[in-house]
C-alpha cells in the first residue's frame, strides 16, 4: 500500500458503518456495530491495513477511537 | 418451594456493583422497589448491571410475569413488542420517557415506568419468564416458562456444576439469554458472590475485575472462547479460576485441544453443555474428564432428563420437567400454558455403544451465528420484505457463515448486507452472497440445498 489508508476509513468498512459517524469519543460497545464480533474483525483489519500484530493487551486497550490512535501511535503508524 | 424462596436461604450470597464496589445481600434486594403487586407483565430491558439484578429479583418475588429482554434492543423493536404486550411496568435504564407511561422512582436508585391506562391482563398462572428465543431481532416470539420449570433445571444444573458458596461469578453472558439466567439462578441458590456486570472479555474493565474480585468460574457460548484463545488466555495462568463452562454449541476440535490441556494442567474442569430457551436451559452436559476423548459430544442427559431418538427422523426428543408451556407471539397467547415434559429439539442426534449423544445435524432451518439462533426462513422473509419480494435462499454454514443465495444478478450485495444489519445485527463478514441463474432442485422438486451449499466452497469471485 502506497498512500497509508486513514484509520477512520478502516473503522469505517470494519465495523460496517458511515465514516462521518466515526469520532474520537466513539466507544466499544456503545453503538450495535461496534461489538465483541466486529472488534475482532476491526483488529484483524488493522493488523492487514498497516502491517502489524497487535498484542492482547492492545486489543484490550482499544476501547475508543481515540484509544486506537494513541495505541497506533506505540506501532508506529501515524494516523 | 419458588425460585425466590430457594434464593434467600443462600445466607452467603452477596451481589456486587464492580463500578462502584458496592456490595448487597438477598435481604437487601426483598421487597426493595415500591411495586403493586398483582398478575400483571413487566417488561425489564436488563443490562446486566446491578439495578437490573435488583429489578428481575423484585418482579422474580412478585406475582408480575416477567419478560427479560436486552437493553440495547433497537427502539424500533422495543415499541413495536410494547404494543403488542402492553406491559404495565417497564424497565429500561436507556430511556428517559415512553409514551403512554409515568415514569416514577421505585427507590433511590431505580425507576420504573408505569402504564397510565391499567391494561386488562389474562396472563396464565404458570407463566413466570418470557424469553425470546434469539435475543436481538425483535420478533414477538416469546418462550413461555414456570417457575416450577426453572427451579427444575437450576436443581438439574447444581446435580453436576461444582457450584460453591465462596465462588466469585461474573454475569458475563447476559441475563436475558437462558444460559446467563441459569447461570444467575443457579449461583444464586448456591454460590456466594455475583459480579454484576455488562463488560464483556474484549474490555479491559472486565480483566481489572477478573483480578480484583478474584473471578472463580468463566461462562460463554463458543464464540467467547475462541476471543479467549485469539487474545492468549490459555497461555497464561488464573489462580483463582476453579471452573469453566460453555453451551450455545460445539466448539471446534483445535480449541478443544487448547482448552483440554490447559484444563488439565490448571485442575480447572471444563463443562462442556447442550440445551434449548425451550427446556429453561439445559438438557445435556459432558462430563469435564472426557472432554478430550469425547470433545464432539454432547454427553449425558441432565439428571432427571431422558432423550430418544426418533428412528424415522433421527431427531433427539428430551423428557423432563423443565420443558416449556409453548410459544407466545402475541397477548392473547398468555392465558395457556401447555404443560408438557417432552420436547422436539429440532436437532437430529446419534448415540454411540458408550452411551454419549452427538448431534449430527438439524431438522429445523436454523442456524447459530455467534451462539445467537437464527431461523433462516425468517431471514429468507425478512430479505423478501426489505427487497421487493425477491427470492433468497439462506443457508448456515457449519454455524460460522450465513450463504444468501438469489436470483436477481443487478441485486448489490451491499444492499443484502444493509438489510441484514440492519433488522438482524448481522455482521457482513459472517455472510456469503452468491447470485445464480436458477435454483437446483432435487429429483422430488425440493430445492437442493447440497448443491447450494456447494457454492460456498466455489471460490468464483
Amino acid at each position: 500500500m502506497s498512500i497509508q489508508k486513514k484509520i477512520e476509513a478502516v473503522i469505517a468498512e470494519a465495523l460496517y458503518i458511515e465514516i462521518e459517524k466515526i469520532t474520537d469519543d466513539l466507544k466499544y460497545q456503545e453503538i450495535a456495530e461496534w461489538d465483541s464480533m466486529s472488534h475482532l474483525v476491526l483488529v484483524a483489519e488493522i493488523e492487514k491495513a498497516y502491517e502489524i500484530s497487535v498484542d492482547m493487551e492492545d486489543i484490550l486497550e482499544m476501547g475508543s477511537v481515540a484509544k486506537i490512535k494513541g495505541i497506533l501511535k506505540k506501532y508506529q503508524i501515524n494516523v | 418451594m419458588r425460585l425466590y424462596d430457594l434464593i434467600q436461604q443462600n445466607k452467603k450470597l452477596k451481589f456486587v456493583d464492580p463500578d462502584s464496589g458496592n456490595s448487597s445481600s438477598i435481604s437487601d434486594f426483598h421487597q426493595s422497589l415500591k411495586i403493586e403487586d398483582f398478575h400483571g407483565l413487566i417488561f425489564v430491558y436488563s443490562d446486566n448491571k446491578i439495578n437490573s439484578i435488583e429489578v428481575f429479583l423484585n418482579f422474580l418475588q412478585s406475582q408480575f410475569t416477567m419478560s427479560l429482554l436486552a437493553s440495547q434492543l433497537n427502539l424500533q423493536f422495543k415499541r413495536s413488542l410494547e404494543g403488542v404486550y402492553q406491559p404495565f411496568y417497564i424497565y429500561d435504564p436507556t430511556r428517559e420517557d415512553i409514551e403512554g407511561y409515568e415514569k416514577y422512582s421505585a427507590s433511590l436508585s431505580i425507576s420504573l415506568f408505569r402504564r397510565k391506562v391499567k391494561p386488562k391482563y389474562s396472563i396464565h398462572k404458570n407463566i413466570k419468564l418470557l424469553l425470546s428465543t434469539s435475543g436481538t431481532t425483535g420478533t414477538p416470539k416469546f418462550v413461555k416458562l414456570s417457575d416450577e420449570n426453572l427451579v427444575k433445571n437450576a436443581a438439574s444444573i447444581l446435580d453436576y456444576m461444582p457450584i460453591k458458596n465462596n465462588d466469585v461469578t461474573p454475569l458475563n453472558v447476559p441475563i436475558v439469554f437462558v444460559y446467563g439466567l441459569s447461570v444467575l439462578t443457579t449461583n444464586c441458590i448456591k454460590g456466594g458472590t455475583i459480579i454484576c456486570t455488562d463488560k464483556d472479555i474484549l474490555q479491559k474493565e472486565f480483566w481489572k475485575d477478573f483480578n480484583t474480585y478474584k473471578f472463580s468460574t468463566l461462562n460463554g457460548v463458543p464464540y467467547v472462547y475462541e476471543m479467549l484463545y485469539r487474545i492468549g488466555f490459555f497461555k497464561k495462568e488464573h489462580p483463582s479460576l476453579r471452573y469453566m463452562a460453555q453451551t450455545g454449541g460445539i466448539l471446534s476440535a483445535a480449541l478443544i485441544k487448547v482448552i483440554a490441556a490447559y484444563s488439565e494442567k490448571n485442575n480447572t474442569p471444563f463443562y462442556a453443555q447442550y440445551g434449548q430457551t425451550e427446556a429453561a436451559g439445559r438438557m445435556a452436559y459432558l462430563p469435564p474428564e472426557d472432554l478430550l476423548k469425547k470433545g464432539s459430544s454432547i454427553g449425558f442427559p441432565i439428571k432427571n432428563g431422558k432423550f430418544e431418538i426418533n428412528k424415522e427422523t433421527q431427531e433427539l426428543i428430551y423428557y423432563g420437567e423443565n420443558v416449556f408451556g409453548g410459544y407466545a407471539n402475541g397477548k392473547d397467547d398468555l392465558c395457556t400454558f401447555q404443560k408438557s415434559n417432552n420436547l422436539n429439539t429440532g436437532d437430529m442426534a446419534r448415540i454411540d455403544d458408550y452411551g454419549y449423544y452427538y448431534i449430527i445435524g438439524r431438522i429445523k432451518r436454523i442456524v447459530k451465528l455467534f451462539g445467537t439462533r437464527l431461523n433462516l426462513d425468517e431471514v429468507e422473509l425478512i430479505l423478501k420484505n426489505n427487497l421487493g419480494g425477491e427470492t433468497f435462499i439462506c443457508i448456515g454454514i457449519n454455524d460460522v457463515c450465513l450463504l444468501i443465495v438469489h436470483l436477481n444478478s443487478s441485486l448489490k450485495d451491499t444492499l443484502i448486507e444493509k438489510v441484514l444489519k440492519d433488522k438482524l445485527n448481522l455482521h457482513p463478514s459472517s455472510l456469503k452472497i452468491k447470485y445464480i441463474k436458477n435454483v437446483p432442485k432435487t429429483p422430488n422438486g425440493k430445492i437442493d440445498y447440497q448443491h447450494l451449499k456447494a457454492l460456498y466452497y466455489h471460490n468464483s469471485d
